[in-house]
C-alpha cells in the first residue's frame, strides 16, 4: 500500500505541472488584463507596473520565473489587485475560514445524513422512511443560493439569532449559517446514499448468513452492513469535500466570510494571474489529496481492493 | 437645477484657511451614545492601505483615515488645513510654499515633517514603486514628474523641497489653477521612510503601519474587515469623537441592506431601484446626493457607422433620449438627467445654456425626427443598425434596452444590443472596437476640466476619437487661466453642437446612513468622509 502512495504521489507532480502550464497560458487568452482599467494608464505609467510584476517579459520566462520562484522560494507571487498583499498571504488568510466551515459543513452532512438514511432503511416503507425521503428531496431542491437568504431573513432579520454574515475570526456564531447552507443538500444526498446502499447491503446473502448465526442485530449492522454500505457515500464525499473546502464562491460571497471562494471570482474578474494559478494549484493539490485519501480509505474498509494495490 | 456650495478656485497671493470645519462638531448639548462604533460595508477590498499606491474610492476612504495630507475637505467639499495651515503662492502660479502645522505627529510619536512629504512625492513617481496612480502626480503638473516616470530624470529632481521641517514647497512645470485642491488626494498623504525600509511591502500590516491620521489600524482581515481606532498621537484627537470605526467587505447588494436592517451595519449601499421604496419606508435613513460622475454614450468617430460622421444623426440620436424616463423610471434613484457632459455639481462650474436642454420632450422629438430625416436615415431613408456596447450589469442594460427602443420607435433605428465582461468590455471600448459604447467617467478632483479634458484629441479616454482642435485650445487655455469658467461654457456649447457623445445623465449615491450618526459629509459632492468629523448620538 505504501508503494501504491507513492506512485500516486509520483503522478500528481506532472499532473499539476501540466495544469500550471495550461492555466498559464489559457489566462493570458482572456481580452483584457490586470492593469486594463476605466482609467487607461498613461504608457509611461503602464510600461513601469509591467516591468515592476515582470510583465514585459516574454511569456515563456514569465512561466520559467513563476516556476522558479515556487520551487525555490514556494512564493506563489504578488496579487496584482491587493498590492500589499502576496497570493501566499491571501491564500493563508482565505484558506483557514473556507476550511472551517467547509470541515463543520461535512460534519453536518455527515452526521446528520448517515443516520437519517439508516433510519430510512431499517424503517424501510415506513412513516420515518416517507419522513426523511420526503425531507432529503426537499433541502435537496433547495440549492444554498436560496436557502442562505431564507435562513438569514429567520435566523438574523426576524429572530436575531445569529450574525448575517462576516467571520469575526471565527466565532461559532457566524460559522453555524455558511456551514448549515454549505451543507443542506448534500446532507440529503448523503442521507438518499446511505439508505439506498444500506437496503441493497442488509438483503445482500453474507447479512443473512450474519443473522443466522445469531448475531445480534446491532452487530450485523455497525460491523457487518454499515461499513460496506458506506463506500459510495465516501467516494461521494471526496470531492464534495473538496468542493466545500475550496470552491464555495456563493457561500463567501453571500456570507461575506473572507474565504478563499471570493478570491476565486475576484481573481478571475480583475485577472490577477498569480492569484488564478495560485488557487488552481491549491484546488488540484487538495483534489489529489483527498481522493488519494478516499482511495485509501476504501482499501482499509474493503479487503478486496486493499489486495489489488 | 440645484447648485451645491460652490468652491472659489480663484487664486490669492496667501491663502489662509479660515474654515472651522475641521473636527468633528458635536453641537453644544448633545447627548452623545455611549458606543461611538460606527461600521459600514465596503463592496470590495481596498486595493492597498499604502497611500501612494491605493487606487479605489473605498481604499482611499480607509487611506484618509490613517494618514492626513497637506489639506482636507470639510464636509462641503471645501478646502480644510491637514497637516498644512496654509499656502503662499509665488506670482508666477509656478512654486506653491505650504506652512505645515508644528503639532503634527506620526502615530510612533515621531513629529511629521516636510521632509515626509517630500519623501512620499517622490516615492509616488517612482517608476520601481509603480504606483498606477503616478498619473495623478503627473496630472498636479509638479515640475520633472512626467520625465522621472518615463524613467528620464531620477525621482530626486522632483519639483518638491523641504527648506525646514515645517515648510514644503511645490514648483510646477506649469500653473494650474485648482493645485491646492488637489493635495486632499491619498496620492499626495506623507509617508513614514523608517517604516517602509524596515518593513517593505508589508508596512501596512496592522502590526507594521504608521499613520498621522486621526485612526490607527487595529485588524486587517483581507476581504473581511478592517478596523480602525483613535490614534492618541494625532494633533486633534480631543475633538475626535468616534472610537472605532469598521468596514466589513459585504459584496452583495441585498445582503447589505439585510445586515443594515439587523443593525449590524450603520451604513450601506442601497440596491439598484430600491430607492423609492426605501425612502418611503425609512425617509430619514435614505439617502440620494449628487455624486460627481457622469453616464453617456459614446459613439465611435473614428471607424463607426458611417451615419455618425453625420451631426444630424448624432444629434437626433441625443434628442429623441427621453431622460426624464431613464432617471425616474428606470434608475428611480435620485440621479439628474444629462443635457451637457460635466455634472452640475461641479466645484465652480455654471451649467451653461445648451438649447435642447430647455426644450420639452415633444420638441426634441420633432426636432430629432426633423434631422433624421434631413440626413436621410431611418424612417423613410436609408435604415440605420448599429451595435450598442455596454459592460454587463443589469442596470446598463436596463437603460440600454430602453434608450434603444426609444430611438426605434421614434427613429426607427436599430439597435443591437452587446455586453460584455469588465475587463473584455474595456479592452474593446479602449481600441474603437465598438459602434456605440456606454461611458462613465467620475470626476478625479473637483473642478470642470477633470471631466471636459477626456474630450480632447489626445486625451487616453477619449474613446470617441473626437477631435476639435477649439476644444483642444480651449480645454489647454483653462489650465492656466484664472476665469475658467467662460472656456467651459464655450466647450459645453460646441459639445452640445456637435455631440461626440450622448450625455444621459449625472450620478447620485445612494446610501442608507442610520440617524444616529452625524457628521457624515452629504453636502461634499465627491463624499469624501473622514471619521475624525463624525460621531453618533444617543437615541
Amino acid at each position: 500500500m505504501l508503494n501504491y502512495t507513492l506512485r500516486r504521489l509520483m503522478a500528481v507532480i506532472p499532473t499539476i505541472l501540466i495544469l500550471i502550464v495550461f492555466c498559464f497560458f489559457l489566462m493570458r487568452l482572456a481580452p483584457g488584463g490586470p492593469f486594463t482599467s476605466e482609467r487607461p494608464l498613461p504608457p509611461a505609467v503602464m510600461k513601469n507596473v509591467l516591468e515592476r510584476y515582470g510583465l514585459d517579459e516574454p511569456l515563456y520566462v514569465q512561466l520559467w520565473t513563476y516556476l522558479k520562484n515556487i520551487i525555490l522560494h514556494f512564493d506563489f507571487g504578488p496579487s496584482f489587485s491587493q498590492k500589499d498583499r502576496t497570493v501566499n498571504d491571501l491564500i493563508a488568510q482565505g484558506f483557514p475560514v473556507t476550511l472551517t466551515y467547509g470541515f463543520f459543513s461535512a460534519l453536518f452532512v455527515l452526521a446528520l445524513g448517515v443516520p437519517l438514511g439508516v433510519i430510512a432503511a431499517l424503517r424501510h416503507n415506513s412513516f420515518w422512511d416517507y419522513v426523511m425521503t420526503g425531507l432529503a428531496i426537499f433541502s435537496q431542491i433547495f440549492p444554498n443560493f436560496v436557502l442562505a437568504p431564507i435562513m438569514v431573513l429567520l435566523f438574523t432579520l426576524s429572530w436575531g439569532l445569529l450574525p448575517g454574515g462576516g467571520w469575526n475570526g471565527g466565532q461559532w456564531p457566524y460559522v453555524i449559517m455558511p456551514a448549515v447552507a454549505l451543507g443542506t443538500s448534500y446532507m440529503a444526498s448523503v442521507a438518499r446514499l446511505t439508505r439506498g446502499s444500506l437496503l441493497e447491503t442488509l438483503s445482500a446473502g453474507y447479512i443473512r448468513t450474519a443473522r443466522a448465526k445469531g448475531l445480534p442485530e446491532r452487530t450485523v449492522l455497525i460491523r457487518h452492513a454499515l461499513k460496506p454500505a458506506l463506500l459510495p457515500v465516501i467516494s461521494y464525499m471526496g470531492p464534495v469535500f473538496v468542493y466545500m473546502i475550496t470552491g464555495s464562491v456563493f457561500i463567501d460571497i453571500f456570507f461575506s466570510t473572507g474565504g478563499i471562494g471570493q478570491n476565486f471570482i475576484d481573481a478571475a474578474y480583475t485577472r490577477d494571474y498569480a492569484v488564478i494559478l495560485g488557487l488552481a494549484i491549491l484546488y488540484s493539490v487538495l483534489t489529489f489529496a483527498l481522493l488519494l485519501i478516499v482511495d485509501l480509505i476504501y482499501a482499509w474498509i474493503d479487503p478486496k481492493i486493499r489486495s489489488g494495490l | 437645477m440645484r447648485q451645491t456650495t460652490k468652491l472659489a478656485l480663484a487664486l490669492s497671493l496667501t491663502t489662509a484657511l479660515t474654515t472651522a470645519a475641521f473636527a468633528a462638531e458635536v453641537p453644544a448639548g448633545t447627548n452623545l451614545a455611549e458606543d461611538q462604533t460606527y461600521t459600514y460595508r465596503l463592496l470590495d477590498e481596498s486595493s492597498s492601505l499604502d497611500p501612494q499606491l491605493v487606487e479605489d474610492t473605498d481604499g482611499s476612504g480607509i487611506v484618509r483615515d490613517l494618514f492626513e495630507g497637506l489639506y482636507n475637505q470639510d464636509g462641503q467639499g471645501n478646502r480644510a488645513p491637514g497637516v498644512a495651515l496654509s499656502h503662499e503662492v509665488s506670482d508666477d502660479n509656478m512654486t506653491y510654499t505650504f506652512t505645515l502645522r508644528k503639532d503634527a505627529k506620526w502615530s510612533d510619536g515621531t513629529p511629521v515633517t516636510a521632509g515626509d512629504f517630500v519623501y512620499a512625492w517622490k516615492r509616488a513617481v517612482t517608476p520601481e514603486l509603480a504606483s498606477p496612480y503616478a498619473w495623478y502626480m503627473e496630472l498636479m503638473s509638479i515640475k520633472n514628474g512626467a520625465e522621472i516616470i518615463a524613467g528620464d530624470k531620477t525621482p530626486d529632481e522632483l519639483g518638491v523641497s523641504a527648506p525646514d521641517d515645517h515648510t514644503f514647497v511645490v514648483q510646477l512645470s506649469q500653473p494650474l489653477p485648482y493645485f491646492a485642491d488637489m493635495v486632499a488626494h491619498a496620492t499626495t498623504f506623507p509617508a513614514p521612510k523608517w517604516v517602509i525600509d524596515a518593513h517593505g511591502n508589508e508596512w501596512t500590516l496592522p502590526e507594521n503601519i504608521v499613520g498621522n491620521g486621526a485612526y490607527v489600524l487595529t485588524e486587517h482581515v483581507l476581504k473581511e474587515r478592517s478596523v480602525r481606532e483613535r490614534n492618541p498621537m494625532y494633533w486633534d484627537n480631543d475633538n475626535t469623537v468616534l472610537e472605532k470605526v469598521v468596514a466589513l467587505v459585504i459584496g452583495d447588494d441585498a445582503q447589505g441592506l439585510t445586515r443594515y436592517r439587523a443593525n449590524e451595519l450603520d451604513k450601506t449601499d442601497i440596491p439598484a431601484g430600491q430607492y423609492p421604496a426605501l425612502k418611503e419606508e425609512l425617509p430619514d435613513e435614505a439617502i440620494a446626493v449628487p455624486r460627481l460622475c457622469n453616464y453617456y454614450f459614446s459613439y465611435n468617430l473614428d471607424s463607426g457607422p458611417e451615419a455618425f460622421q453625420d451631426v444630424r444623426v448624432r444629434k437626433a440620436l441625443a434628442l429623441a433620449l427621453d431622460r426624464e424616463v431613464i432617471v425616474n423610471q428606470v434608475l428611480q434613484g435620485g440621479q439628474f438627467p444629462a443635457y451637457n457632459f460635466t455634472p452640475a455639481a461641479t466645484a465652480g462650474f455654471d451649467v451653461p445654456e445648451i438649447d435642447y436642454a430647455a426644450m420639452t420632450q415633444q420638441e426634441r422629438d420633432a426636432k430629432a425626427m426633423e434631422l433624421m430625416a434631413e440626413a436621410g436615415y431611418g424612417k423613410g431613408g436609408e435604415p440605420l443598425a448599429f451595435t450598442y456596447l455596454y459592460n454587463t450589469s443589469e442596470a446598463h442594460q436596463q437603460v440600454a434596452i430602453v434608450a434603444t427602443q426609444m430611438w426605434k420607435q421614434k427613429l426607427g433605428v436599430d439597435v443591437t444590443l452587446e455586453n460584455q465582461e469588465w475587463k473584455v468590455f474595456l479592452e474593446n471600448r479602449g481600441n474603437q472596437n465598438f459602434e456605440m459604447a456606454r461611458g462613465a467617467w467620475c470626476g478625479d478632483y473637483n473642478e470642470a476640466s477633470t471631466f471636459l479634458d477626456l474630450l480632447v484629441s489626445s486625451s487616453g479616454y477619449n474613446d470617441a476619437k473626437y477631435n476639435n482642435a477649439r476644444v483642444d485650445e480651449l480645454m489647454a487655455k483653462a489650465k492656466s487661466s484664472k476665469e475658467a469658467g467662460p472656456l467651459y461654457t464655450e466647450v459645453e456649447q460646441i459639445l452640445a453642437e456637435e455631440m461626440p457623445v450622448i450625455p444621459v445623465y449625472h450620478y447620485s449615491a445612494n446610501m442608507m446612513l442610520k440617524s444616529n450618526v452625524k457628521g457624515w459629509p452629504v453636502e461634499n459632492v465627491q463624499q469624501k468622509y473622514y471619521s475624525k468629523d463624525m460621531y453618533k448620538v444617543a437615541e
